[in-house]
């Protein structure tokens, strides 16, 4: 990334039930690696990765909170102050797939922008018991006004997407993150027009 | 990892769940979960006194809990966490080797292990040079060694 393109920080939160993948889609996304012993979180992890769209360049800060219920009382605090919300279910479970209700419902309780992004993703698409179609994940997808898009975090596909078309959502609404100029910082290079880079999957 | 270290409580997060500790330790013992909840509040306070009492309450949990109780990695990391927030990085350095040893390959033991040994060896070594001072004669004579090797190249 050219200097003069350095943006404003954005805020990413990364919900879910525990077991989803949520931790190994960040990693394959940072860090590009995959590890099928992956542990589950212990409260939150943080990762930070810049990335280009359209032109602009924007310093994600992802929060990637645990799923497990021990920790469901604390990390909505969490939630405060984000711009982004990667919602992640598993599908090959459809257990994972039916609570997605009551992590909207938390996320509504406690998210402070009311304009939040909300991304939709289906992981482990590579595996062969699908329990969740497609169509489903669209349907609610569109019914909550959310992106949607299926992804593998082993085999890749559809993570680096999933994180870009967030991202360029969020640009696209100004409401979101001009509020959040950091030491002066502004938002450089040409607002960008594209329909997005995972075509089709976009919903709003 | 450095911002996990530095991330801080809302203190009215601090407040609520102080609240439902004191709360049930009227009306009996607290449970495993409430103590937890305190404590995760606790050692992410700015206060040095919070992360005293918070990693004072996981010491507890974890001196409570059977040997293959599944929180106890919980209570190391934030064990580790707490004491490298105060700063005794040997002590953190022992809680996240305990947890190494139940999951060697988890990403934020090891990301934790490597910032206190960094942070061991940058601040331990100031405080050695402050604290003893044969430790200052030897920086003092290294730098008088440096100002001897650069005269002889000028
Ligand atoms: N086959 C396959 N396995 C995956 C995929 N993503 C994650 N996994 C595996 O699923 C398990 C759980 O993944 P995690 O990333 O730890 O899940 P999580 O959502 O972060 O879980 P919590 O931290 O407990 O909330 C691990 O064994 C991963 O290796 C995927 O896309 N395909
Ligand atoms: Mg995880």
């Amino acid at each position: 990334m050219s200097d003069h393109s350095v943006l404003t920080t954005l805020k990413i939160l990364i919900i879910g039930e525990s077991g989803v993948g949520k931790s190994s889609l960040l990693l394959r996304f940072t860090d590009d690696t995959f590890d099928p012993e992956q542990t589950a979180t212990i409260g939150v992890d943080f990762k930070v990765k810049t990335l280009t769209v359209d032109g602009n360049g924007a310093k994600l800060a992802i929060w990637d909170t645990a799923g497990q219920e021990r920790f469901r009382t604390l990390t909505p605090s969490y939630y405060r102050g984000a711009q982004g919300v990667i919602l992640v279910y598993d599908v090959t479970s459809r257990q994972s797939f039916s609570k997605l209700d009551a992590w909207l419902n938390e996320l509504e309780t406690f998210s402070t922008k009311h304009e939040v992004i909300k991304m939709l993703v289906g992981n482990k698409i590579d595996m062969d018991k699908r329990e969740v179609s497609k169509e489903d994940g669209l349907r609610f997808a569109r019914k909550h006004q959310m992106l949607f898009i299926e992804a593998s975090a082993k085999t890749k596909e559809g993570v680096q997407c999933a994180f870009e078309e967030l991202v360029e959502k969020i640009i696209q609404t100004p409401g979101l993150w001009e509020t959040e100029k950091q030491g002066g910082m502004t938002l450089m290079g040409s607002r960008g027009t594209s329909q997005g880079y995972c075509g089709g999957y976009c919903v709003i | 990892m450095e911002t996990i270290i530095n991330d801080v409580v809302d203190p009215r997060d601090i407040k609520k769940f102080e609240l439902i500790y004191l709360d049930q330790q009227r009306h009996g013992p607290v449970s495993e979960k409430t103590q937890f909840e305190y404590a995760w509040c606790l050692v992410r306070s700015r206060y040095l006194d919070d992360m005293k009492k918070g990693v004072a309450l996981l010491e507890d949990l974890f001196h409570k809990s059977r040997p293959d109780d599944s929180s106890r990695r919980d209570y190391l990391f934030y064990l580790a966490i707490g004491y490298t927030k105060t700063k005794e990085y040997e002590t953190a350095l022992k809680y996240v080797k305990a947890l190494l040893k139940i999951e060697p390959e988890n990403h934020q033991a090891k990301e934790l292990k490597k910032l206190i040994n960094d942070k061991l060896n940058k601040e331990g070594f100031l405080g050695m040079a402050i604290v003893g001072g044969a430790t200052i004669a030897v920086v003092g004579g290294l730098v008088g060694l440096g100002i001897a090797l650069a005269k002889k190249s000028s």
